[in-house]
């Protein structure tokens, strides 16, 4: 890989210099520092900092970009300072390569999705050390698109992101090799047909896995639009849709008609979880929620071995009002089966140009997590007092029953955010629970705590100037499950106070 | 770690330019084709809004700035809206964008890569970049009322 880069790097230093081109350096800068403690944790008062500096350089057709981490605690163990993202890249009307770290989903992402989460830090649960959440292909890749074709060719090695940049060897963060090839051909102005080709180089293994797909997008009258995927392995029998075949099936469906607009998807996913670090990841079928109790109640999807569908449909009224209800239903079958099922209704009414009111119900049945019966509510109201104050009130609740628990589970979520000139944000949010793997202190075993168990916390957000903000963090504030443009990440629970620095340059 | 040194101290080197400008960027739009942000961009002024089907401030501003797009068309003011949504989500973008009564420009940045060139870390965030690409606004979220503020600087930039 060091060979590319410096192979990068002397094309680029002979372009710079052969044309004399101007060039714009441009960045980003995030300064994380923390004091305070993971809740049930010896280790109090812990102070650590994490610093994430991207630095770009652009011409004309040529570009280069770093990404470099650093982070620090009293623990030397836990602590690096790395380049944790290079990248060089040719691109003109018709054609980019990108050689060093880069992001590339074939087709719907059945056989490869990476992807970056802007402004995310990432802790890893087992040594508590920070980094971004993303996962990217380190290698080369060529896209060359024309009036009636787009191709894609790549060598690269995914990363495994669950793996921190402390862990030695590095190798081991990036485990597979993967070759890949991609062809999209807009048959007509309404057809576009493709296929992909993907080889995996696992390793302790000598052979390699091959997998195949195709895929269309076709746009039919009456402004509906048709699409889908099927991958296969190989190895296995092409369109055999059994359990012993490893095959991802995708397709959808969408209308709209005015204010009009439906959704419907169907998934059929065996033994598809390719390389020893999955880096494929497709479309999960499963509502992306904003709404805290819902959030970290998102259903993870199983490619092992999942069925599902998905419908949505939205109404948008010329007032500002509108409704969207979702249903969504996934069964998994690997040991035994299992059913996960959701119906989603929310309602969004404009009183005036300074008032809304929105209301959520949803219900759910969710076996992996062992809930049933789930009823999550939720009323929130977004008033502006003039054109540069408002208040939102949000308030939140959730109960299921869990299977091994007599007692329901109740989630509670409270939130009041002041918002000032839009420079200035400040907002207090209350969460508690009865959860019993939440109120549970695993250091007290075999007792088990059942008292309800609360968070308080208070946030500010103050936008210094159009390249600064700094955002502060005081109290108690729950983790669990978050999910960001349809990535599904673990929160650490965290106490004590946080600031964030963020700086465009 | 020993590249890093010379890496940055290369990028120094030569020609720079102080306040960055937009980079000619390829996204998929709503029909799957690839396009390049100079086919796309506004001979005066461009907006540019970065949104996703799951954010609700988005959701409020957007028919917004299809009101604006329409006011501003014969200023050669051009609105291109940006969707972070993932695979998951990438179903709803069409029927979503069209119901709400969109017309402009829908562009997708399924791995958020566009959204970190641009130094963007949240959404919504909006963009105003002149003919020469250079960003001379930055907005990022939105609440009731804020349109007008971004109104008036569409006008307070057309007037320059």
């Amino acid at each position: 890989m060091r060979k590319f880069f410096f192979l990068a790097l002397t094309l680029f230093q002979l372009f710079i210099f052969s044309n004399k081109v101007l060039g714009q350096v441009y960045g980003t800068n995030t300064f994380e520092f923390q004091l305070g403690n993971l809740p049930f944790e010896d280790d109090r008062y812990l102070t650590t900092s994490y610093d994430q500096l991207n630095l770009f350089y652009d011409t004309d057709k040529i570009s280069f970009f770093t990404k470099v981490e650093q982070f620090l605690t009293p623990h030397k163990n836990r602590n690096y300072f790395e380049l944790t993202q290079k990248q060089f890249q040719f691109q003109d009307d018709h054609l980019r390569i990108r050689i060093g770290n880069f992001y590339e989903t074939l087709g719907y992402g059945l056989l490869l999705r990476s992807y970056d989460i802007p402004g995310s830090v990432y802790e890893n649960e087992f040594d508590r050390t920070r980094y971004t959440f993303l996962r990217d292909l380190e290698g080369v890749s060529v896209n060359a698109n024309g009036d009636w074709f787009e191709l894609k060719a790549l060598r690269a090695e995914p990363l495994n992101n669950l793996i921190p940049p402390t862990f030695e060897p590095d190798s081991v963060r990036r485990p597979d090799l993967v070759e890949a090839l991609q062809g999209n051909f807009y048959a007509t102005d309404q057809i576009t047909v493709g296929g992909a080709l993907v080889r995996v180089n696992t390793p302790f293994s000598g052979d390699f896995q091959e997998y195949g797909s195709v895929m269309s997008d076709i746009q039919l009258p009456f402004n509906i639009q048709l699409f889908g995927e099927y991958a296969f392995s190989t190895s296995s029998q092409f369109l055999s849709f059994t359990s012993q075949n490893s095959y991802a099936l995708y397709s959808g469906l969408n209308f709209f008609k005015d204010s009009f607009g439906l959704s419907f998807e169907y998934k059929d996913y065996s033994n598809f979880l390719l390389g020893s670090a999955a880096f494929n990841d497709p479309p999960s079928l499963i509502k992306e929620h904003t709404y805290p109790v819902l959030n970290r109640s998102t259903h993870v999807v199983n490619t092992a071995s999942e069925t599902g569908v998905q419908l949505e449909i939205f109404y948008n009224f010329e007032a500002g009002h509108s409704i969207v209800a979702n249903y969504t239903s996934a069964t998994n079958n690997v040991f035994l089966r299992q059913q996960f099922y959701e119906y989603f209704l929310e309602g969004s009414y404009k009183v005036n140009e300074t008032l809304t009111l929105k209301s959520f119900f949803d219900f759910a049945k969710d076996d992996p997590k062992l809930e049933d019966n789930r009823i999550s509510v939720g009323f929130i109201v977004d008033k502006s007092f003039t054109k540069s104050q408002n208040v939102i009130v949000d308030l939140q609740y959730q109960t299921f029953d869990r299977q091994f628990e007599p007692d329901k589970t109740q989630n509670y979520f409270a939130s009041l955010a002041f918002a000032f000139n839009s420079d200035l944000t400040i907002s207090t949010v209350f969460e508690a629970t009865t959860d019993i793997l939440l109120t549970d202190n695993p250091n007290t075993f075999p007792e088990i705590e059942e008292d309800i168990r609360t968070w308080l916390g208070f946030n500010s957000l103050y936008k210094i100037n159009s390249s600064n903000s700094l955002a502060v963090f005081a109290g108690k504030r729950r983790g669990g499950p978050a999910c960001t443009s349809g990535i599904c990440y673990e929160i650490l629970d965290f106490e004590g106070v946080e600031l964030r620095l963020n700086t465009r340059f | 770690m020993k590249i890093l040194l010379p890496v940055l101290l290369f990028l120094f080197v030569g020609s720079t330019r102080i306040d960055p400008t937009i980079p000619n960027f390829r996204l998929k739009d709503l029909n799957n084709r690839t396009v390049s942000y100079e086919k796309v961009k506004g001979e005066n002024l461009t907006v540019i809004d970065f949104w996703a089907t799951w954010c609700k401030p988005c959701i409020i501003s957007m028919p917004k700035f299809a009101e604006m797009d329409e006011e501003f068309k014969d200023e050669d003011v051009k609105f291109i809206g940006i969707s972070i949504d993932g695979p998951r989500n990438q179903a709803k973008v069409k029927p979503f964008i069209k119901s709400l009564g969109i017309e402009y420009t829908i562009l997708r940045d399924i791995d958020t890569s566009v959204m970190a060139r641009l130094r963007v870390s949240a959404v919504p965030t909006l963009l105003i970049v002149n003919s020469d690409n250079e960003v001379l606004y930055m907005h990022e979220g939105y609440k009731a009322g804020e349109e007008v503020e971004i109104r008036e600087k569409i006008l307070e930039l057309l007037e320059k």
